[in-house]
This record gives C-alpha cells, structure tokens and sequence, in this order.
C-alpha cells in the first residue's frame, strides 16, 4: 500500500513541477511587457529577454506625460462609474418587479429586456453611431457611460431575475402589508440581500467598460479630453511602434489598474465571472 | 366593500410601479439596441455614405454585391469560420486538461490558477499588442540564445503561419477563463462517484472519459456555447496584432464591417453584411444548442 501511496506522491509532484514550468511560460509575455518598460531604448533594441542592468523609471515619467495619464484614468474612472452604478441600479430594481410580479406585461418586459444577449454588438455598431449623435449621447465621457447601461442591463436583468427566485416572498410581502412601499421595501430590504450576486455583476462590468475597446473607438476617440485608456494605449502604441521601450510602457500603464484590482479581489473575480458565465 | 377598493387602487398602483420600474430599462434597451438594429436592417436596403443627407433604396442590391462582389466578405467569413473552429478545439481541450490537472492536490494549485487566468483580465487590445512585439522582438532574440528553429519563422508576416498566430493569441487571452469554469464543474463531481468508479476498476482514462466527462456535461455545453460566440466576435486583438493582414489574410467578420462602414464609408453595404453575420452567429448558437439537447434526450 505504502508502494502506491509513494508512486502517487511522486505522481503530484511530477504534474506539479510540468504546471510550474507551464504557467510560468505562460505569462512570460507579460514578464517581458513589464521588464522591457524599465530599460532605456538602447537596451530594448539590443537585447529583449535581458534583465534591465539598471532599473529606471524614466520611461514612466515621459509616458505618463505624453499620453495625459491621468486624465485617461479619471475619464476611465468616470465612464466605468456612471456605467456600472446605473446598470445595477436600474437593472436590480426592474428585475425585481418583474420576477414578484408574474404579469403578461412583466413577462413579455423580461423578454424584451433580455433578448439583445443574443444580438452581437457588432451588427448594430454602424448604425448607433447615428443614433448616439442625434441623442447627444456620443462625444463624451458621461454619454458613453450612459450608453453602457444600454448594453449591460440585459445580462444584469437575467442575472439579477434568476437570484430573486431564491429570496423567500415572505419577506417582501410581510414588509408590504406593514405598508411599506414598492420602492422602500425593496431599497431595505431586498437591495442588502443581493449583495453576493450584486458583487457579481460589478466585477463583470467593471472588468468589460475598463478595457471595452470598440465602443468608446465610435464614440470618443474625436478629441483627447475625453478618450479612455485603452483607446489611448491604442493610438500611442500605433505611433510609437518602433520606440519600444516607449510602447511597452504604455502598455503596462495601461493593463496595471486591472492587475492591482485582480490581485485584490482576485476571490470575487474568480466567483464572479464563474456565476455569470454559468447564469449567462 | 371598501376591502375590494383599496384592492382595486392596490392593484392599479402596482400596475403602474411595475411600468414605472422597468420603464427605464426597456427604453434603454430600444434606444441602444432595437431602434439601431431595426435601422440597419432598413439601411441594408439601400445605398448610402453616411454623409448624404437621403439614403438610396436599392432593395436587395447589397446582398447580391455580398455574392457577386469582390468576394472580402465571403473570405472574412471563412477566414471567421476557420478561426472560430481552431479556437474552440483548443480552448476547450487545452482549458479542460489545464483544469484537470489545476483540480488535483498540488501545494500551488492557488497560485497556478491566479496566473493561468492573468491574461483574461488584460484588454484584449494590449494583449494583441503584446503579442506583436514578442512574435518580432521577443522571438528574435530567443532565436539567438536558444536556436530553436520554430522562432525563427515568420509569425505574423507568412500567409500561412499567421492563421495559427492569431488563434494562439486569442487562446492565450482566454483560456484562464474555461479553466476556471471547467475546475467549478470539476469541483461539483461527487467524490463518491470517482471513487465508486476506482472501486469498480477504473483506470485513470477510462474514469475520465466515461465518468468524469458525462458528469462535466454542462459545463462543456456553456464552454462550447461561449467560446464559439466569442470567437465568432473576435476583433480587438486582429486590429491591434494583424490589422487584418498581412494582404488581407486575418480579416474577420467583424473587422470586416467596421472596414466597410467606417474606412470605406459604405453604410448600406456595412449593414448588410453585419446582418448577414448575425443571422449565421443566430443560426450557430440554436445549432449547437440543438445539438448538445438532442445528446442529453438521447442518454
């Protein structure tokens, strides 16, 4: 028995030093990305995979200059803001309704509600544009993050529907017959019971606006006072392809917000994305 | 009869709270979504700019240019087609082999399922970029120190290579995300029925495929399902890698509409094409939903 024990023993660590190896070529990419953002121009070109042999942070400051950081973050910011806020809000008092609520109106509401999950954004993208413009909604930063809620109620509606079922009604209608209103039974008590699921729908849609790319390329790529940071990214790695050291920099400014979010909240990230996909 | 009354009032107040609560997600909804769709599938019925003030109605026109055209669209969707298939395949099978080992006991499990799902949160944009630069600049120098020939290739510039270039980027991007979907399925497997199966004299292939597999069931159907329309979708990573080349070999479908509506501002023609591919992406998923239902009624 013992012989087994040891053979299975000697089995894990076999896979483990091959997953080791694996994962750590796998992000590689993203290790070279990130050492190639401390060397100066010089070395980038000479030699890629090489550690910096003095660490400087001069790309950072020049980058950070050229490329407006931190009004492309504050715009980030605020696009994601109005985006995510609104989504949840609107999405979780309508899903409400609708799922306590079994009328023909609600039910056809929800299909209504839930059916563009289906259509590809790129089917329609040509013609929002006009739209968008003769609705003032293009061209700025808070249109945009309007425009999301657009785009994300559908999946947070369906999301949010498909939780509902498992709150017991006792609770809502109990508060209702102390006559308690619609609005104040479900900001008091039903909004608090669906913080799990709501955590949910903020990590899919903070992850999906902070680094959309199509949308904010239609709507406010115009001028640089309202431009996001991938869009930014985009157009100064486009200028800078042969200034590398200049590319990579603005590289990992770009994808460091996501990394230090992931890091931090990396168990509901991981949860989040594993209930979505599997409510979605 | 007062108690019928307030009833009475009762039930048209929640009439009109539930109207008022949903309203601003439904005329959200039409406003981004139903009323630009509904207006390409009139715009794909005529020819226009986008500038000119009155579009052109000119019926079908536009799908027969799709048939008889210069033929861009129709290599797009095959070019689509082809990439959809490779990268389903390959993120289904590399994530479920990743996630069966990441699901053992090993002492890093935690940390190796941190860094397989890394590049999932990065924009699809810089991963392209990233890529760009190690398929040139990284590649080369690891040519010099290593001498492995494979590095020495063309990766982004050979008609031929590319292809599998671009479907290698989009896996990487996305392959954390299945595996961590296929370790929650993995996770809800009873252990008793594996062990019931060693019991049984199961060797470690046939619990896989005969016990384990089944068990994953929908799992695979909801990693099937998404890694199909997002592969379908796939755009930011080709612009930022290929840009649709080299000699217009990597343009997808999407890529495709967004060339023929914002670079050659044909809007009409755009429309068109963006509603032909919305009915294959329909067409698709029912199929494979079709598919997957049949198996599970057939068991």
């Amino acid at each position: 028995m013992s012989g087994i024990a040891r053979r299975r023993r000697l089995g894990l660590i076999a896979l483990e030093t091959v997953m080791v190896i694996a994962a750590l070529l796998y992000i590689y990419p993203i290790f070279l990305m990130f050492i190639n953002s401390l060397k100066p121009f010089g070395e980038v070109v000479s030699d890629v995979i090489a550690l910096p042999k003095a660490v400087t942070l001069q790309n950072y400051v020049d980058v950070v200059d050229r490329m407006r950081y931190f009004q492309l973050f504050s715009n980030n910011v605020i696009i994601t803001a109005i985006g995510v806020t609104g989504i949840v809000a609107l999405a979780s008092l309508a899903a409400y309704v609708l799922e306590r609520r079994r009328t023909r109106y609600a039910k056809l509401a929800y299909l209504v509600i839930i059916t563009p999950m289906l259509i590809p954004f790129q089917t329609f993208m040509i013609t929002l544009l006009k739209v968008m413009t003769v609705a003032h909604l293009s061209g700025s930063t808070w249109g945009l993050g309007i425009q999301y809620w657009g785009f994300g109620v559908p999946m947070a509606v369906f999301i949010y529907f498909n939780f509902m079922n498992t709150i017991p009604r006792e609770l809502d209608e109990s508060a209702l017959m102390d006559g308690a209103t619609t609005f104040r039974c479900f900001r008091s008590i039903i909004f608090p019971m669906l913080k799990t699921i709501t955590t949910t729908v903020v990590v899919l849609d903070v992850m999906w606006i902070w680094n959309d790319f199509l949308l904010p390329l239609l709507m406010v790529n115009g001028r640089p006072e309202t431009k996001t940071l991938v869009l930014s990214a985009y157009t100064f790695v486009g200028q800078f392809n042969t200034q590398w050291h200049y590319a990579m920099t603005a590289m990992v400014l770009t994808v460091l917000p996501s990394i230090v979010i992931f890091v931090a909240l990396q168990r509901n990230i991981v949860q989040g994305v594993v209930a979505g996909a599997i409510k979605g | 009869m007062a108690g019928g009354e307030v009833n009475a009032v009762k039930s048209s107040r929640d009439r009109i709270e539930t109207v008022a609560y949903t309203l601003p997600c439904l005329a959200l909804v039409v406003l981004t979504i139903y009323l630009p769709f509904a207006l390409s599938g009139y715009y794909s019925l005529t020819k226009w700019n986008g500038i000119a003030r009155d579009p052109v109605f000119i019926g079908l026109g536009n799908f027969a240019a799709l048939l008889h055209g210069d033929g861009s669209f129709v290599r797009a969707l095959v070019f689509t087609g082809e990439y959809a298939a490779l990268s389903m395949v390959a993120l289904n099978v590399g994530a479920l082999a990743i996630a069966v080992a990441l699901a053992k006991e090993l002492k890093s499990r935690n940390v190796l399922r941190s860094l397989f799902f890394v590049p999932y949160i990065l924009s699809m944009t810089i991963v392209g970029f990233i890529w760009q630069f190690i398929f040139s600049k990284g590649f080369e120098d690891l040519y010099r120190v290593t001498g492995l020939a494979f590095l020495k290739l063309s990766w982004l510039g050979d008609v031929r290579i590319v292809f599998y270039s671009v479907v290698l980027v989009g896996v990487w991007q996305a392959v954390g995300f299945y595996v961590v979907l296929y370790i929650a399925g993995l996770q809800s497997i009873p252990t008793e029925i594996l062990e019931a199966a060693v019991v049984d004299g199961a060797n470690g292939p046939t619990k896989f495929f005969r016990v384990t597999l089944p068990m994953l069931s929908s799992s695979i159907v909801t990693c099937v399902l998404l890694s199909m329309i997002n592969s379908l979708k796939v755009f930011d990573t080709i612009l930022a890698l290929t840009k649709g080349g080299p000699a217009g070999s990597t343009y997808s479908a999407t890529l495709e509409i967004y060339r023929e509506a914002f670079q050659n501002n044909n809007y009409g023609l755009g429309s068109a094409k963006s509603l032909v591919f919305f009915l294959i992406v329909l067409t698709l998923t029912v199929f494979v939903l079709r598919a997957f239902r049949g198996r599970e009624n057939a068991r």
